[in-house]
C-alpha cells in the first residue's frame, strides 16, 4: 500500500469525533418522543451510517480493493436482508397468543 | 532456494517425524482429509444401524428385538421398541448422517484432500487450523454419541430438534434432558469446525493457487468446494446462535422458543413469551443451505470425474457448470421456508418461498442435462468411479423430480411429512451423495493409496447398491402419496394396513444392502493394504492432482517443485499419442 | 520481508492473491462476515420476540443510558487507540505500538468492568434470563443478557488477543500484519456495539 494513501492517526481523529457525534444525536433522539416503529427506522439509519464509516475507514476498506468491499459486503446485507421474512411471523404472534391461566 | 522464501509460507519444515504427528494430530491435508473420511466411514456404519433397527421395527413392529431389552431396558422392554425409543433412533440417524456423513466426507474429507492439490498448493492455507477443525468435529461426534450412554438416552425431536419438544426439558419425554443438552452441544460444537474449515478453504482457494492456476483453469471439484465453504460460513453462523438460544432454553430457563401457557405431560411450563416458529426459521436458515452443503461437492466431484471416463469436457464448459453452482449457492439462501409450508408460518410468505424454490430447479435442470448431453454420443469408459457417476445422475434426477412436487404449498398440504418427503430428501441427498463419495473414493483410491480397486468387487457394489437403493426409497413416494405418515413408530390406522406389506419390502432390501456394503468395506481395506500398484494417472485424467510426483503425493504435494498450469482442465484431443492433455503441459509455442 | 509483500505475487511460483490481501487478513475478513451474520441472527431473534410481545419493558431510566453512552465512548476509543497501535506497527515502532495495544486492551477492560457492573446492578434488582422484576415479559432479560452476554465474550477475547499479539509483536515473534487483523477484529467488535447499543439500550429507554 502507498503510504500516502494511507490516513493518519489525526485523520482518525476526526472519524472518532464523527462516530461519537453520531451516538450523541442517537441518544438525544431517543428522548424526542418518537413512536417505537419511527424510533426504530431512525437508528437503524443511524446505526448503519456508523457501522459504515467505521468498516470503511477504520477497518479500512476503502483503501482496500473495491473488489473485497463488492464481495463482502453486499452478500452479508443480502443474507441479514433476507431475516426480514420472521417478521411475517412476529407480527401474528400477537393475535395468536394464549392468555396464561 | 531464494524463489520458495519468498512466497505465502505454508508449512516449509520437514516432514513430521512420529506416529502422533503423523497420523493423530497431523497438519498434513491429506491425513486431516483422510482422518474427516475415516471419521464419516464410522458415523456411517453407526447411523446405517440405526436404521436397520427403525426399518426392522416398522416392518414387523409386533416382532420383539431379540437382545435390544439388555441394550436399552427402557427403551425397548421385553425387545419391543417404545414409540420414544424409535424416535431417539430417528433422531440420531438423523443427526449423524446429515451432519457426520453427509457434510463430512465429499467436503471436509476429499475436499481437503484433494483441493489443496488441484490448484497446485502444498498445502491448505492454515494447517493448524485444520488440523483444529478436524479434532473439534471428532469432539462433536464424541459429544453426541455419549447421549445413547446418559441414563434418559439420546434426543427424540428429530435431527431438526423442533421447539418445544426440544426446548422444554424431561418432561417431554425421555432423552429430552440431558441428551437434548448434548445434541446442542455437539451441534454447537460441529459448527465451530465447519466455520474454521470453510475459513481454510475460502482463503486457500482464492490465495494458494500455483502460476497459471487462475480461478477459470480450477477443476469443477474445486469450484464445488469453495461454493460450499462460502454457503457454510454464513449458513452455520446462524446454526451457532440457535443451538445457543436452545441449550439457554433448556438449561438456564429462558423462554426463546416456549410459548406461555404450554401443558407437556399433565405439567405448566414455566416459560412464557417464546416461538417455536423462531426455531424453525433460525434452524432452516440454516437448514436448507446445509442440504445444498451437502450436495453440491457431489455434483462438484461427479462433473470433475465424467470428463475423464467420456472424454470429453462437460458441455457448457466451465461457465455454465460453475455458474449453476453459484446459482444453487444464492438461491439456497431464499427457500427455507418451504419446509415450514405446514408450521403455521404466514401463508404470504409461503409464495415467497415457494418461487425461488421453483427456481432452483432451474440451476438444478441446467446441470442435469449438461451431464446428460455431455453423456450422449461419448465414447463412455464403464470404469466403477463412471457407474457411481452414472448412479449419482440418476439418483438426483429421481430425487429432485419429488422436489418439484414438494415446492408448491397447495401440494405440500398433503405430502409434508408424508413418506414422499423422506423418498425425496433419501434419493435427492442422502444416497445421490453417498454415491458421489463412492465415486471419488473408486476415482482417487489410486492416487490416496497408490493401488488400484478391485473393478470386479466395485462393479458388483455398484449395481447391487443402486438396485438396493431404488428397492428401499422408490415405494416410499407410493406411500407417502397414500398418506403414510413419517417419524411414526406405529401405524395403527386401517389405511396403514395395506402399507404394511411394502414396509416389509423395504426393510428386506435395506438390509440386503447395507450387507452388500461389505463388498466396499473389504474392497478398501483390502486396497489400502494389499491392492495392485496404481500408476500415477491411471485414469489418463488432465487435472493436477494426478500430475503429483508419487502416489500418494510426497508431504508437500508436488516433490518441492512448483507445478505451473498452462491449460484448462478437461482438455481432451483427437490424434495424437494420447487422447488427453495434462494441465501442466506447456502449451507448444505457434500454436495459439 | 513483510507479509503483506510476502503476499503480493511472487509472480514466479504462485498466483496473486485474492483482493491483494494477505491471507490472514483476508481470513479474518471472513470471520467478521461469519459473525456478523451471527449476531445479526440473535438481534433478530430478540426484534421477533419484542414485535410479538404486548408487555414489553422499557426499563432503563437515563443512568443506565448514560452508562451505556460511556461504555460506547470507552469502545470507540479503544477502536482510535488500536488505529494508533496499527499505524506505529506499520512504521515498525515497537514499544510505541505496545503501549497503543496496551491502551486498546485497558480500554476494553474498562468497558467489560462497566458492563458487568450493571449486570451486577441489574441482577440486583431482580433481572435474570427469565425474571423480569418490573412484571413485563420475561424476553427482556433472555434477550438483553444473551446479546450483551455474547457482545462481551467477544471483547474479553479481543482483549486477550490484543495482550497476546502485543507481547508477541513485541518479541520480534509476530509481525504488523498480526496487529492489523487483531485490529480488524477489534473494530469489527466495536461495529456490532454500534447496533447492540441503539437496538438494546435506547429502545428500550424509560422514555
Amino acid at each position: 500500500m502507498a503510504p500516502n494513501r494511507e490516513p493518519g492517526l489525526r485523520f482518525y481523529v476526526w472519524v472518532w469525533i464523527g462516530l461519537l457525534i453520531i451516538a450523541g444525536v442517537e441518544v438525544l433522539l431517543t428522548y424526542q418522543g418518537f413512536s417505537t416503529g419511527a424510533l426504530l427506522a431512525i437508528l437503524l439509519i443511524l446505526a448503519v451510517c456508523e457501522a459504515g464509516i467505521a468498516l470503511m475507514y477504520f477497518m479500512h476498506l476503502k483503501y482496500e480493493r473495491s473488489t473485497l468491499f463488492w464481495s463482502l459486503i453486499p452478500v452479508t446485507i443480502f443474507a441479514l436482508f433476507l431475516m426480514n421474512h420472521f417478521w411475517a411471523d412476529a407480527l401474528r404472534l400477537i393475535k395468536v397468543r394464549v392468555v396464561p391461566f | 532456494m531464494h524463489e520458495a522464501s519468498a512466497q505465502p509460507v505454508v508449512h516449509r519444515h520437514a516432514p513430521p517425524q512420529g506416529f502422533i504427528r503423523k497420523y493423530v494430530f497431523s497438519l498434513d491435508h491429506k491425513v486431516i482429509g483422510l482422518q474427516y473420511y475415516g471419521l464419516a466411514l464410522a458415523a456411517v456404519f453407526i447411523g446405517m444401524v440405526l436404521s436397520w433397527l427403525m426399518r426392522i421395527h416398522l416392518g414387523w413392529p409386533a416382532l420383539p428385538f431379540p437382545g435390544l431389552n439388555k441394550l436399552s431396558p427402557n427403551g425397548a422392554p421385553g425387545g419391543l421398541m417404545t414409540p420414544e425409543y424409535y424416535l431417539s433412533l430417528m433422531t440420531m440417524h438423523g443427526t449423524i448422517m446429515v451432519f457426520f456423513v453427509l457434510t463430512n466426507a465429499p467436503q471436509a474429507g476429499f475436499g481437503n484432500y484433494f483441493l489443496p492439490i488441484q490448484i497446485g498448493a502444498e498445502d491448505m492455507a492454515f494447517p493448524r487450523f485444520n488440523m483444529m477443525s478436524f479434532w473439534v468435529t471428532f469432539l462433536a461426534f464424541v459429544v453426541l454419541i455419549a447421549a445413547f450412554f446418559v441414563t434418559d438416552g439420546p434426543p427424540i425431536s428429530g435431527w431438526t430438534a423442533y421447539a418445544p419438544l426440544s426446548a422444554v426439558g424431561r418432561d417431554a419425554g425421555p432423552g429430552q434432558a440431558l441428551g437434548q443438552t448434548l445434541w446442542g452441544i455437539s451441534i454447537a460444537l460441529f459448527c465451530i469446525g465447519q466455520l474454521l474449515g470453510s475459513l481454510n478453504f475460502i482463503s486457500t482457494t482464492l490465495d494458494l493457487r500455483t502460476r497459471g492456476m487462475s480461478l477459470a483453469r480450477m477443476p469443477y471439484s474445486t469450484w464445488a468446494w469453495f461454493v460450499t465453504s462460502v454457503i457454510g460460513l454464513l449458513a452455520f453462523a446462524v446454526l451457532l446462535p440457535a443451538c445457543i438460544l436452545l441449550i439457554l432454553d433448556r438449561v438456564a430457563g429462558t423462554s426463546f422458543f416456549i410459548p406461555a401457557g404450554l401443558v407437556v405431560s399433565d405439567k405448566l411450563q414455566p416459560h412464557a413469551g417464546g416461538s417455536p416458529l423462531l426455531w424453525q426459521h433460525l434452524f432452516w436458515f440454516f437448514g436448507h443451505p446445509e442440504v445444498y452443503i451437502a450436495i453440491l461437492p457431489s455434483i462438484g466431484i461427479v462433473s470433475h470425474i465424467l470428463p475423464s471416463f467420456l472424454r470429453k469436457n462437460i458441455l457448457g464448459g466451465a461457465r455454465t457448470v460453475v455458474g449453476s453452482l453459484i446459482a444453487f449457492g444464492f438461491l439456497s439462501y431464499m427457500v427455507w421456508g418451504h419446509h415450514m409450508f405446514l408450521s403455521g408460518m404466514n401463508p404470504f410468505s409461503a409464495i415467497l418461498f415457494s418461487v425461488p424454490t421453483l427456481i432452483i430447479t432451474i440451476p438444478a435442470t441446467i446441470v442435469v442435462l449438461l451431464w446428460l448431453g455431455s453423456i450422449y454420443g461419448a465414447k463412455i469408459r464403464f470404469d466403477s468411479p463412471a457407474l457411481f457417476c452414472l448412479g449419482f445422475i440418476s439418483l438426483f434426477i429421481s430425487g429432485g423430480i419429488s422436489g418439484f412436487f414438494l415446492a408448491q404449498p397447495s401440494i405440500d398440504i398433503q405430502l409434508h411429512a408424508t413418506y414422499f418427503v423422506v423418498a425425496h430428501f433419501h434419493l435427492v441427498m442422502a444416497v445421490a451423495a453417498i454415491f458421489g463419495i463412492f465415486a471419488g473414493t473408486y476415482f482417487w483410491a489410486p492416487k490416496m493409496f497408490g493401488r488400484m480397486m478391485n473393478e470386479t468387487l466395485a462393479k458388483w457394489h455398484f449395481w447391487l447398491t443402486f438396485i438396493g437403493v431404488y428397492c428401499i426409497f422408490m415405494p416410499m413416494h407410493y406411500i407417502g402419496l397414500a398418506g403414510n405418515v413419517r417419524r411414526y413408530a406405529l401405524f395403527n390406522d386401517d389405511y396403514m394396513i395395506p402399507m404394511n406389506p411394502v414396509h416389509k419390502f423395504m426393510t428386506i432390501a435395506a438390509l440386503a444392502t447395507g450387507a452388500v456394503q461389505l463388498i466396499f468395506l473389504y474392497n478398501l481395506f483390502h486396497t489400502r493394504f494389499w491392492g495392485k500398484k496404481a500408476p500415477d494417472n491411471p485414469w489418463e485424467s488432465t487435472t493436477l492432482e494426478w500430475s503429483t510426483p508419487s502416489s500418494p503425493p510426497p508431504f508437500d504435494n508436488f516433490g518441492g517443485k512448483y507445478p505451473v498450469v498452462y491449460r484448462s482442465p478437461y482438455e481432451f484431443v483427437e490424434g495424437g499419442a494420447a487422447d488427453y492433455v495434462i494441465q501442466t503441459s506447456p502449451v507448444e509455442v505457434g500454436t495459439h | 520481508m513483510s507479509e503483506s509483500e510476502v503476499a503480493l505475487g511472487h509472480a514466479a511460483v504462485m498466483e496473486e492473491p485474492a483482493y491483494a490481501l494477505p491471507p490472514k487478513k483476508l481470513t479474518v475478513w471472513l470471520f467478521i462476515i461469519s459473525d456478523s451474520l451471527t449476531f445479526g441472527s440473535i438481534l433478530f431473534a430478540y426484534g421477533y420476540l419484542r414485535v410479538g410481545s404486548t408487555n414489553w419493558s422499557t426499563p432503563f431510566q437515563f443512568p443506565s443510558i448514560l452508562n451505556g453512552m460511556i461504555m460506547t465512548f470507552v469502545l470507540l476509543t479503544s477502536s482510535l487507540t488500536m488505529l494508533g497501535g496499527v499505524l506505529a506497527a506499520k512504521a515498525g515502532r515497537k514499544s510505541v505500538t505496545v503501549r497503543w495495544m496496551g491502551l486498546t486492551a485497558l480500554l476494553g477492560l474498562l468497558f467489560a468492568a462497566l458492563h458487568l457492573r450493571e449486570w451486577s446492578h441489574m441482577i440486583g434488582e431482580g433481572w435474570r434470563l427469565f425474571q423480569n422484576p418490573t412484571g413485563g415479559s420475561v424476553q427482556f432479560g433472555a434477550a438483553f443478557f444473551s446479546i450483551t452476554g455474547l457482545h462481551l465474550l467477544h471483547v474479553v477475547s479481543g482483549v486477550i488477543a490484543i495482550l497476546v499479539v502485543a507481547i508477541g509483536f513485541n518479541r520480534g515473534r509476530l509481525t504488523e500484519g498480526h496487529v492489523e487483523t487483531t485490529g480488524l477484529y477489534w473494530h469489527f467488535v466495536d461495529v456490532v456495539w454500534m447496533f447492540v447499543f441503539p437496538l438494546v439500550y435506547l429502545m428500550n429507554a424509560a422514555r
